[in-house]
């Protein structure tokens, strides 16, 4: 019935909009952004047309004529508004007054012509050499470094200027302070040496972090297995805690663990040993506490699921290998672990993931510390975008680290609909329209 | 292996399932813990293999006292009614687990493996996975599993419950073949008279977590202890009526109650008994008859096929005297 | 429990494994009430002067933290009524109505719920901009919420499941519209559902650092995530005592919440959230 479906979509409808407008389009904008050079200094809208030095040093590196930069540079004069009003700010309004009655609106070509303008006001002449050549040069008009807000006015300022208009487009592209198009990004990420350093520190993260994730996750669901409820669950409740505790919160605690006025160094200053901050005072310790922060949140994840997975097996299961003569170990090894294969599958590949682009707890703890020895790939591309000590941010290039997890994120998504069956969760609805 | 339990008691939360139960098994022997579900039956099985602790009393395999032991040195063998099997292991690695636990060498456990394949007849089947098997071989691969350690004493939990009635028929006859022929030491728990009947050589009939009665299939059936036995024990069951439903009847002067058989009762004429038929269920091989008497209270009579009687019809009848069971007030048999 | 192995073998280890995280918890209560001497770890007695925070600004510059809190939770309790009101209904035609391109909607709800959000923070921060949400507390509460979404239709998805269809199919028959079947008959039934995605989108929004920490760095829009935060860097020399009563005081509803909904929570979490 056409009515179901409008109902249907029409329930549909607010998630939708919400996560068109901001999870898909971002999707998609990671991937236009990694492609341009936006930052802090192109700003994101769109930019204005200004030639400053260093784009007139590049201009000539691009082999534009000399004479065509001096124009550039140097316009000639003209006795306008707004030299006028500089000159009446300078000297005093009589004079700016005066000489705009007798030249208001002319060109000159050099400032020697300016000059002996400027020398020969009757009431208000300028004596001083050196002022007069101050105040000639206030009427200097240069297409150099004026701001101009389209395109137009820039090319309008050109010809006026006399450039020759088929050099119009190369100056304009280099004139123009907004963001433009680019694969320089992606070839800063090949060729940058810390790109790959990240990725061998997110290697390293990852691996560390998942393998005791995963252990660690079914030590601790095993082992409570085997405990007493109350007891269990007493466990239980501690290792969820590190999990729902606020992030911000969690890593103080380890920080006030760790650091040089904190638990650590007060046991250890007990043997005389001086205070230090054991977490960022050599990689492997920055490391060691990156994991363990990550691990103790990753294994409560892990203990629920291997938990629910192991109360799932039948009792008489368990019971039968007892009476077969299975020892702990044997039972955890030959009953227990071979059950839990899915689970362990489920979790390496969903931890895997979001650890690859996680970096919340150690832009908390670390920061990427100490130097970059713990700046993994998702850390860098907020580092590079969204918060650096140059100032100069770099959105671009921080879409382009982005984009990569982007990728990276869809491709392992769309591998889990397969491993995880798919057709089985998108059972047709039971009624139909 | 003589197996004796004495002064069993198991307690759950302080409430006792089972209280001061004495049990002892010959060697050899087969036996049934029989009795209503709740009754405690399985909780004496799964103590035995010592999945429950012993909260009181002793367990005794011959002269080795178990007690205390973990169910790993127990040394029994145990198929759980719904088998147990790992699902992740071949039949072969399945019923060489516990073999392996052991850290047996490898040839022992394929000879080993490979007799017990041969006595529940499965010797084709060991490189399956359970889920691949039907449930009467599932059930094969249970038993070969128990018995490959040479265990003391075999423990059956409701070793049939899963199966339909066909399988159920064959595997009872099959397990009753196996025990017999490895002369194993065995206790089958079941809350099915005809199974514990048919298979084995005692019954110990549970109630209340009590053991009520320890005999024979037929000395049991024939001569209950208490109005309990004899009312648990014969399908279709036996009903009750009192003395003054049976004038005729001299019945002693303690009997409250008085047990008729449905097979030792029929229409009969000049008796001085009459009834309504209320109600006729045909079985085949035999018809069944709900009888009213005109206290109200109901007889249940089984007679071959071709009666004819029908339903609202008034009928005379009779009873054989010497199998009627008399009980007193306290529900113990005269 | 399994009498045939014994406990303390694994009582010990866990402990063991344990002590560090135990030592944690209990001194970030001990601490955040009491006077240490320094380099001692015992207190020498009760105090509530690491709480002054609450009654005084600790200096200039910053948002107070009564504004702050009050931001936390018009943050955290938005985001949540709106998260469950779009999962309610979202999570019903996923469930229960047939539509065109139903399957396609499925699977990209699958691969959002597995997808990493935080790589799309650059575009997020950008957008933002663009749209002029950038820096206030409505920009942050819409991008959480449009990022929570796709796990809060997933579990009400799983939810509506299994409520057995009959009912629906007796209201239908009865003559009720699909939409009042909904409203009156299948709603009261998921309401464990909309307890859970309730709880769970509070306390991740009360919990949620990196979003506001650069879609909103303003004081305006200050959440207590960003405010610790920011005293912790802050502080040339730390005062671990104050930051754990600032601490306390963050994560007072969430450990009453934890109290609260214990197993429920631990569900949800094993249900699959992002690990």
């Amino acid at each position: 019935m056409k009515r179901m479906n409008w109902l249907g979509l029409g329930f549909l409808a607010p998630a939708l909009l919400v996560i068109a407008l901001f999870f898909l389009a971002p999707v998609i904008m990671t991937g236009f952004f990694a492609f341009t050079n936006m930052s802090t200094a192109t700003g994101i809208t769109g930019g204005d047309y200004m030639l400053n030095k260093s784009a007139l040093r590049a201009l000539g590196d691009a082999g534009l004529p000399d004479a065509t930069l001096e124009k550039l540079e140097d316009a000639g004069y003209a006795v306008d508004e707004k030299g006028l009003a500089a000159l009446a700010a300078q000297i005093d309004q009589e004079t700016a007054d005066e000489f705009a009655r007798l030249h208001g609106g002319e060109s000159f070509a050099t400032r020697r012509d300016v000059e002996r303008a400027l020398k020969d006001l009757r009431q208000n002449r300028i004596r001083k050499t050196r002022d007069r050549k101050a105040a000639a040069e206030l009427f200097k008009r240069s297409v150099l470094n004026e701001r101009f807000g389209t395109e137009a006015e820039f090319r309008a300022a050109l010809t006026a200027g006399g450039i020759a208009p088929r050099d119009h487009d190369q100056i304009t592209a280099q004139a123009y302070t907004g963001w433009v198009w680019t694969t320089e990004n992606v070839e800063l990420l090949f060729t940058l040496p810390s790109t790959w350093r990240y990725a061998a520190n997110t290697a390293i993260y990852v691996a560390f972090t998942l393998s005791f994730n995963v252990g660690f996750g079914l030590f601790l669901a095993i082992s409570t297995f085997y405990l007493p409820a109350a007891q269990a669950a007493t466990f239980r409740a501690i290792w969820f805690l590190p999990r729902i505790l606020p992030p911000v919160l969690y890593v103080l605690m380890w920080k006030w663990f760790t650091w040089d006025t904190g638990f650590l160094s007060t046991v250890t200053g007990w043997f005389g040993m001086s205070p230090k901050n054991w977490m960022l005072d050599s990689p492997t310790h920055a490391w060691t506490t990156i994991v363990l922060i990550n691990g103790f949140v990753g294994a409560s994840m892990g203990m629920i699921l291997f938990a629910s997975a192991i109360r799932a097996i039948p009792a008489s299961m368990l019971h039968a290998s007892e009476v077969d003569g299975a020892n702990r170990w044997q039972q955890v090894r030959y009953i227990i672990l071979p059950q839990l294969r899915w689970p362990i599958l489920f979790t390496t590949a969903y931890q895997t993931l979001s650890l690859l682009t996680s970096f919340e707890y150690i832009l908390l703890a670390t920061d990427g510390g100490p130097g970059r020895a713990t700046e993994v790939w998702a850390l860098a591309a907020y580092h590079t975008a969204l918060n650096n000590y140059g100032g100069n941010l770099q959105y671009g290039l921080g879409a382009a680290f982005a984009l990569v997890l982007v990728i990276i994120g869809i491709l392992a998504s769309l591998f889990y609909l397969r491993l995880f069956n798919f057709r089985q969760l998108v059972g047709k609805p039971l009624i139909e329209g | 292996m003589q197996l004796d339990l004495i002064g069993f008691t198991k307690r759950f939360d302080g409430t006792p399932v089972v209280s001061g139960m004495d049990l002892s098994v010959a060697s050899g022997e087969m036996i049934a813990l029989l009795g209503p579900s709740g009754c405690g039956k399985s909780t004496t099985l799964f103590a035995i293999c010592g999945i429950h602790r012993i909260d009181e009393g002793r367990l005794m395999f011959g002269e080795r006292d178990v007690s205390g032991l973990p169910s790993q040195r127990r040394n029994v063998g145990v198929v759980f009614q719904n088998y147990a099997l790992y699902p992740h292991m071949s039949v072969f690695d399945n019923i060489a687990f516990p073999l392996k636990v052991q850290k047996a060498d490898k040839d022992q456990i394929r000879r080993r493996v490979g007799e017990m394949a041969e006595l529940v007849h499965i010797e084709t089947l060991l490189d399956r996975r359970p889920a691949q098997l039907s449930g009467g071989q599932q059930q094969r691969v249970a038993l070969a599993r128990a018995l490959v350690r040479n265990p003391d004493v075999l423990l059956l939990d409701e070793p049939l419950a899963n199966l339909d009635a066909k399988l159920r028929l064959e595997m009872r006859s099959e397990i009753r073949r196996i025990q017999q022929e490895t002369g194993l030491t065995a206790i089958l728990v079941t809350h099915d008279q005809v199974e514990a009947m048919s298979m084995c050589d005692r019954i110990a009939l549970m109630n209340n977590g009590r053991i009520v009665q320890i005999d024979g299939p037929t000395r049991m059936y024939r001569d209950p202890m208490d109005k309990f036995v004899a009312s648990f024990l014969g399908n279709p069951p036996i009903s009750f009526v009192t003395p003054e439903d049976l004038p005729c009847f001299g019945a002693p002067k303690a009997c409250a109650e008085i047990g008729l058989r449905p097979e030792h009762v029929g229409p009969q004429f000049g008796t001085g008994l009459t009834g309504e038929v209320r109600f006729v269920e045909t079985q085949g091989r035999e018809d069944l008859f709900d009888i009213a008497l005109p206290s109200g209270r109901m007889i249940r009579s089984v007679q071959p096929a071709g009666s004819g009687l029908r339903p609202g019809q008034t009928v005379d009848w009779g009873y054989d005297a010497a199998e009627l069971l008399c009980f007193d007030r306290q529900e113990v048999r005269l | 429990m399994r009498h045939n192995y014994r406990n303390w073998p694994i009582l010990l280890v866990l402990g063991i494994f344990s002590t560090p995280l135990l030592i944690m918890l209990v001194f970030q209560v001990v601490d955040s009430f009491t006077l240490k001497q320094p380099g001692s770890l015992i207190p020498s007695g009760f105090t509530l002067e690491h709480f002054r925070f609450l009654w005084e600004e600790l200096d200039t510059g910053r948002a107070g933290i009564w504004r702050v809190t009050l931001n936390t939770f018009i943050f955290a309790t938005t985001t949540a009524t709106v998260v469950t009101a779009i999962a309610l209904t979202a999570g019903y035609a996923l469930s229960r109505l047939n539509f065109p391109a139903r399957g396609f909607f499925l699977a990209g709800l699958i691969v959002l719920h597995a997808f990493p959000t935080v790589t799309l923070i650059i575009a997020i921060f950008l957008i933002l901009q663009i749209l002029g949400l950038y820096d206030t507390l409505i920009g942050v509460i819409i991008v959480k919420t449009a990022l929570e979404l796709p796990f809060g239709i997933w579990i009400m998805k799983g939810f509506y499941d299994t409520v057995p269809w009959e009912i629906e199919m007796a209201g239908v028959q009865d003559g009720a519209s699909r939409l009042r079947v909904w409203w009156q008959l299948v709603l009261p039934q998921v309401q464990p559902g909309l307890m859970a995605i309730l709880i769970f989108s509070f306390l991740s929004g009360w919990s949620e650092f990196i979003l506001p920490l650069v879609l909103a760095p303003g004081s305006d829009a200050q959440v207590l995530a960003t405010y610790m935060q920011a005293l912790i860097l802050d502080d040339t020399k730390a005062d671990f005592d104050l930051f754990k009563a600032v601490g306390l005081f963050y994560a007072l509803p969430v450990v009453v919440i934890y109290v609260i909904f214990q197993n429920k929570l631990m569900n949800i979490y094993g249900g699959g959230s992002k690990g």
